[in-house]
């Protein structure tokens, strides 16, 4: 007894003074893969996706411990609440995600090693990112999410779209990087070579050196705005996602734009606290126009991942709102609060999409006429999800946007608040577009749904559970996430409030 | 002034040109190999120039990264596209003007900025400040290997997994389907009928 007692006193001092553990079990899991496919030489699909999910879960139950611990401090990254909370949005991102891709990429012919390997290299990127606070630290786990994502954009190389994609996202994640990296050369010398963030803030003189600062508050805020599509570097998005298989943007949606908002966070809360003001006015200023103009275009979309885009353009103009209105009692508590009903809400939304497009081979909004009559289920998880997006009573959506708009007001933004709920307005209409295109009963149906079929899955599912394929598993989460995290919204607030630093 | 200095001034006397001609040579040879090759010598002649500092990490960079693979990388690609030596007729345009005149506003801003570090640096107080920091002693490369194993450990190993993922993300693309379309055929028998759908889109 005594033995097993200082054993699991042991394990757990282990399990609280690595703060890498998660990401070690990441990195573990990721060679597996590659050492795997090595020797079975391709043949056995399933093992590798089974190897990512036990990873992921094994990382996510870590992570889930540790947050309710206490924990040591290092010197490369804190561990905070902050930073855990995002590790483990990180790692539910990639979990449902892949849970998504498995019959697309069946499907699609297209090579099966490398997939999980990229999408847990992006998880493992985003994770660093999550809780790096070092400048060099920063850049290369960025770089690394980048490059990963890039890949996975250009994964289906037959594709001409695809590969307009791919490239797109490499010009603009070297553009940011290099627009960052400008800024990071900046800070380092006008500190007097230091690298860590909090290091950084202690040497700065900045009554002496404002015009500096300046120019390398703009230089941050155009490499991470590239990165969160906020409006004036939103061009890529689009074209982005519509290229790109689908569940890979799935994946990338919501993953890089998390860890970007961590990013952008941190290093505004951390190197600037004297400029807040002047900040605030031009972070209000692109959330105010990604939201009026996200919500605009997308009224004119006829293909369903453009329309997607468009809504996380205006999405991120609503969390930015969140930032803006952070203060010392509730930290970040709004905005961490929507990110994590928004990636359900993302990532259910597209969980119905990838079916849908491999059963039937279109992306139009038109298309999806009339399918309540041949797949109900599909149609009411989208049904859904969309209504959560748009923000409609009894679903989770509308809390996390009551409460983003209610700090927003208290906080002073009353102008931004108001365009938000106007553009709400405007989306809820376009959402409620496609749900009645979708629950009509036409009379002749569209063509490509004349075809289609409700087909099994093409796997055998990879948990053995009633479920007949893993996407359905990950569709029919997401839609009680989406729906019912509206009942457990005050413990989320609880728990996400004390992320103030 | 002493004989080390005298033979700093020359070895920089010597250099100095190197790098001149060579970017001479890169613009205005019409034969792009030559250019790629004269490039080389522009990047070696500025490693030289490290070394002269006393920055000797620096330089053996140089030499790796510039000289052996940005400019290996430039010649192959030169030399694997058909290029016809093409000798164009020299308009001078209105973008030969404006690039004129950018590029002797720049020259003129960092001579300036040159000279007032110059004047900045060579005032007597300075000086011993900057002997005192003992710059000459210090060996750079055991002092970058230390932070890099103790300080910087998390960006180096992730370093390290960012290049395997890149090799294998370059690969990707690049490779031949063969393999891919033969465990695909052995697949196709267990998947479930009706492949219209699915072979009319070209979708994904």
């Amino acid at each position: 007894m005594n033995d097993i007692n200082s054993f699991l006193s042991r394990l757990n001092s282990i399990i609280n003074f690595s703060t890498i553990l998660p990401k070690i079990i990441l990195i573990v899991g990721l060679i597996t893969i590659v050492i795997t496919d090595l020797v079975n030489k391709g043949k056995n699909a399933n093992f590798l996706y089974k190897i990512f999910l036990i990873s992921t879960l094994v990382s996510m139950g870590i992570l889930f411990y540790q947050l309710i611990s206490v924990i040591a401090f290092e010197d490369l990254y804190t561990n905070n609440t902050f930073n855990n909370l995002f590790r483990f949005f990180i790692l539910i991102c990639s979990f449902i995600s892949v849970l998504l891709s498995v019959d697309y990429v069946l499907c699609s012919k297209i090579s099966l090693v490398e997939f999980p390997l990229f999408k847990i290299s992006a998880g493992l990127g985003g994770m660093i990112l999550s809780c790096a606070t070092n400048l060099i630290t920063i850049y290369v786990s960025l770089e690394f999410l980048a490059l990963s994502s890039c890949f996975l954009s250009g994964y289906t190389k037959r594709d001409i779209r695809s590969n307009e994609a791919s490239m797109k996202f490499l010009l603009m994640s070297g553009a940011s990087s290099s627009s960052l990296l400008n800024d990071f050369s900046l800070l380092y010398g006008f500190s007097d070579g230091q690298v860590q963030l909090d290091n950084i803030i202690d040497k700065i003189l900045f009554s002496q050196y404002i015009p500096i600062i300046c120019i390398s508050a703009a230089f941050i805020l155009a490499g991470t705005a590239f990165k969160l599509s906020l409006f004036p570097f939103h061009q890529w998005t689009p074209d982005v996602y519509e290229g790109s298989p689908t569940p890979v943007v799935a994946f990338f949606s919501v993953t890089s734009k998390v860890a970007a908002l961590c990013l952008f966070t941190r290093l505004f809360r951390l190197i600037f606290p004297y400029l807040s003001n002047e900040w605030h006015i031009v972070v209000e200023l692109l959330a105010i126009s990604s939201m009026i103009l996200g919500n605009l275009i997308v009224v004119t979309q006829r293909s369903f991942k453009r329309m997607l885009a468009y809504s996380s353009i205006s999405q991120i103009g609503y969390v930015m709102i969140g930032i803006l209105a952070a203060d010392l009692e509730n930290g970040y508590a709004s905005m961490i609060t929507y990110r994590f009903i928004y990636i359900f809400m993302n990532l259910g939304t597209f969980a119905r999409i990838t079916p849908f497009s491999l059963r039937t081979g279109s992306d139009n909004i038109k298309d999806y006429a009339g399918l309540y009559m041949k797949d109900p289920v599909l149609t009411f998880s989208l049904v859904l999800c969309l209504l959560s997006l748009g923000g409609i009573p009894p679903l989770s959506g509308f809390f996390g946007k009551l409460y983003l708009f209610w700090h927003g007001w208290k906080a002073g933004l009353y102008l931004s608040v108001t365009v938000a709920l106007v553009t709400s307005v405007i989306s809820i209409f376009y959402y409620l577009k496609i749900i009645k295109l979708m629950l009509t009963k036409t009379t002749n149906l569209v063509d490509t749904l004349k075809t289609y079929e409700n087909q099994k899955s093409l796997v055998s599912s990879i948990i053995s559970t009633k479920l007949k394929s893993s996407v359905e598993m990950a569709m029919i989460l997401c839609a009680l996430a989406s729906t019912l995290s509206g009942l457990f919204m005050d413990p989320i607030i609880k728990i996400t409030r004390n992320t103030f630093f | 002034m002493n004989l080390s200095e005298l033979i700093h001034e020359f070895i920089l006397a010597l250099i100095e040109p190197g790098i001149l001609v060579g970017s001479i040579g890169t613009i205005s040879f019409i034969n792009t190999t030559n250019s790629s090759f004269s490039l080389g010598l522009v990047f070696t002649c500025i490693s030289l120039l490290y070394f002269a500092l006393n920055a000797d990490f620096i330089a053996a960079a140089q030499l790796l990264v510039y000289v052996g693979a940005i400019n290996v990388l430039i010649v192959f690609a030169i030399m694997i596209t058909d290029q016809s030596v093409s000798s164009d007729s020299e308009k001078r345009g209105i973008g030969y003007f404006t690039a004129l005149g950018a590029c002797s506003i720049l020259f003129l801003t960092i001579v300036c900025i040159f000279h007032k570090i110059n004047d900045f640096y060579s005032s007597s107080i300075h000086q011993s400040e900057y002997l005192k920091l003992n710059l000459f002693e210090q060996n750079d490369v055991q002092n970058i290997g230390y932070q890099l194993l103790n300080k910087f450990l998390v960006p180096f190993e992730l370093a390290s997994l960012l290049l395997l993922v890149a090799l294998v993300g370059a690969i990707n693309p690049a490779r031949d389907e063969d393999e891919g379309k033969d465990i695909a055929e052995n697949k196709k028998k267990s998947f479930v009928s009706s492949t219209s759908p699915r072979d009319k889109s070209s979708f994904f």
